[in-house]
């Protein structure tokens, strides 16, 4: 591997716009992955992984949103394939529809909250604590 | 009008540092063979995606898949019209025409389509978006007096095939996980398909097990993360990657065009000899005989005369076409078409555009013909505006559906729930045109006997659920209302969200 990098940063790579291209492209893309297994915050989110078919692709998730304690009737607010996302306990996207429910409900309180279950790991709940019209992050 | 401007000729001997990458040469026949597969695929890919385009933008709301393009996102209108558009220059690129101009722009549209919305969850179109870039490198224009043999040097060509190597690589890595290796989470992708030729599902349940099944897939990722960029590798690891996607086209996961379009991708992975041995087979030269003679007979006046022809041909069949926004689409191309001409000044190269224009917009008709697309996009469109209260854009977008598809119920039916509030008698003649559309479905029956109850005429509104029933006796929501008339108790009929 080392040896490897050391050829693709070698002085002849780095001295056409071409071979500078290819340095720039490939460690990019050996090295984007790496983010989903060092410290992702969301392991279902798996854009850029190249995780295809993977384990995570089964999980299953139950988003809530309530405003001012009802539940909020998402496919009134969302298009359904909002709700499909969230459906996949997407963080980014639950945020989102959460910041944008905060949005259309001036001054209320809005919970979210998403129960997963997974193939290879123990169920979990995220969120529902706080208002995130307060604290956007679940 | 000057001579037809030939691409530069194969470079010379000398070859850049590192060879790896700056010597790669292919067959010109593989080129050709790749461009035309790989583009034609995406442009049915594009115009399948049309469908999905409702979904952008509805409610005014989006998550990008790069936090600073949340507010650029593609919207309803500009998805369908930027879809169209890469139909257009995908078939361009595919014929070979045009490609240093319509290889870049589709690329920049394909990317802000992917990246402005993360509507767009499939990972091929990542990896599509990636291969678009580097393919705006590659030299698809034909080098001068080349043959089927010719060698190109194309270092974008060998990135190309890395970047596959990469994805697998990561493919295999991410496999790595006890719920993989017991066959757990294969398991459960793979659903049974008793209708198809090859039930997968069935298989793996009989003779194969689907634990060394999931063992095989990793193994396989693996083995071509390290050598689908290695030309000496080709002629054992071309048949296993095509065997290996059409595994997955036989899994029947709800991907899109992926495995198909990684089918596409290994056009270049097949050797070149096979790609040239299919060149000189007698059919080939024939057909590659008659198009350099037809490229000649198109020099001169002729040859703009062609193009013109067909440019404008290519705008009469857009308009034919059904898909939203068609007409302006082929307004757009022709301008484009115009300036190309302009720019280029070369009659055979203008003919090749007024040719590649035609068979682009013959691309839209067959899908719009052949397929749901254009009948989902409306239906779509409009269940998602009612959904989300817009009701002037699910009108229309109703009346639009039943313009193109008046034998189907669902354009009536949806119209008539939409109009019944606000003009009874418009929403009324709907429901009815729905139930002679199809007066074996109950639900414009049930819709209309509901009405009538809200408008306290009991007697009527029995009769017409007396009327769904008779059309569709094991409806529930039928059952129900029946029996909701006549007094008796029923179970709850679950809502159906979609009704579509």
């Amino acid at each position: 591997m080392i040896a490897f990098l050391r050829w693709l940063l070698s002085g002849t790579m780095l001295r056409s716009w071409r071979g500078r291209f290819i340095v720039v492209f490939v460690l990019a893309q050996l090295v984007l992955p790496l983010r989903y297994y060092l410290g992702h915050r969301d392991p279902r989110d798996e854009r850029f992984a190249w995780r295809m078919f993977s384990p995570m692709r089964m999980a299953q998730c139950k988003p809530t949103f309530k405003v001012n304690g009802a539940p909020a009737d998402m496919y009134a607010e969302f298009h359904e394939a909002w709700n499909e996302l969230a459906g996949r306990g997407r963080i980014t996207v639950l945020e989102a529809m959460g910041a944008e429910l905060c949005r259309r409900h001036p001054d209320a309180d809005v919970r979210v909250s998403v129960a997963c279950t997974y193939l290879d790991r123990d169920p979990e709940t995220i969120g529902g604590y706080y208002n995130v019209c307060n604290v956007p992050e679940l | 009008m000057g001579k037809r401007k030939q691409s530069p000729a194969p470079p010379p001997a000398v070859v850049e540092s590192p060879a790896f990458w700056f010597g790669f040469e292919v067959a010109w026949a593989k080129l050709v063979a790749g461009r035309t597969i790989l583009f034609a695929l995406l442009a049915i890919d594009a115009l399948l995606a049309i469908r999905h385009a409702p979904r952008y933008g509805a409610g005014g709301f989006n998550v990008a898949q790069l936090p600073f393009l949340d507010g650029l996102g593609p919207t309803r209108v500009s998805y369908a019209i930027g879809q169209l558009l890469l139909a257009d220059l995908f078939v361009l690129a595919a014929c070979g025409v045009a490609t240093r101009f319509a290889v870049p722009c589709a690329t920049a549209i394909y990317a802000w389509l992917y990246f402005g919305s993360q509507l767009d969850s499939y990972q091929h179109h990542y990896l599509v978006s990636l291969l678009l870039l580097i393919a705006c490198f590659v030299p698809w224009q034909r080098p001068a007096s080349a043959t089927a043999a010719t060698p190109v040097r194309t270092w974008a060509l060998r990135l190309f095939l890395v970047q596959l190597g990469i994805l697998y690589l990561w493919a295999a890595i991410s496999k790595m996980d006890r719920a993989w290796l017991d066959g757990h989470a294969l398991g459960m992708q793979i659903l049974p398909q008793p209708d198809r030729l090859i039930d997968l599902r069935a298989l793996l349940d009989g003779r194969l097990s689907i634990t060394k099944l999931a063992k095989l897939v990793l193994m396989t990722e693996l083995t071509l993360a390290f050598t689908v960029w290695l030309r000496p590798t080709w002629p054992v690891i071309a048949p296993i990657g095509i065997l290996f996607h059409l595994g997955i086209v036989f899994t029947g996961l709800e991907i899109g065009l992926f495995a198909w379009i990684m089918i596409g991708v290994y056009a270049f992975v097949i050797p070149d000899r096979v790609w040239v041995g299919l060149a000189e087979l007698p059919p080939s030269r024939i057909a590659i005989r008659m198009f350099g003679r037809l490229g000649r007979a198109l020099e001169g006046r002729a040859g703009v005369v062609v193009g013109g022809v067909g440019c404008v041909l290519a705008l009469v069949l857009a308009t034919v076409s059904r898909f939203d926004h068609a007409v302006a689409v082929g307004v757009a191309m022709l301008v484009v078409a115009i300036a190309l001409a302009a720019i280029w000044r070369r009659p055979r190269a203008i003919a090749w555009l007024g040719i590649a224009q035609v068979i682009a917009t013959l691309a839209w008709l067959a899908v719009d013909r052949e397929t749901t697309v254009v009948v989902d996009y409306y239906r779509f469109w409009g269940g998602s505006s009612r959904r989300l209260g817009n009701l002037g854009d699910a009108e229309a977008a109703y009346r639009r559906l039943i313009e193109v598809a008046p034998d189907d119920d669902t354009g009536h039916y949806q119209l008539g729930r939409v109009l019944l509030p606000t003009d009874s008698t418009g929403g009324l003649e709907e429901l009815h045109a729905a139930q002679r559309v199809a007066p074996d479905r109950a639900r414009a029956f049930v819709a209309e006997a509901r009405w009538l109850v809200n408008q306290h005429r009991a007697a009527e509104a029995s009769a017409k659920a007396a009327a769904a029933l008779a059309a569709e006796p094991t409806s529930p929501e039928a059952r129900q209302l029946v029996d909701q008339l006549a007094g008796r108790k029923t179970a709850p009929v679950p809502v159906d969200r979609d009704d579509p």
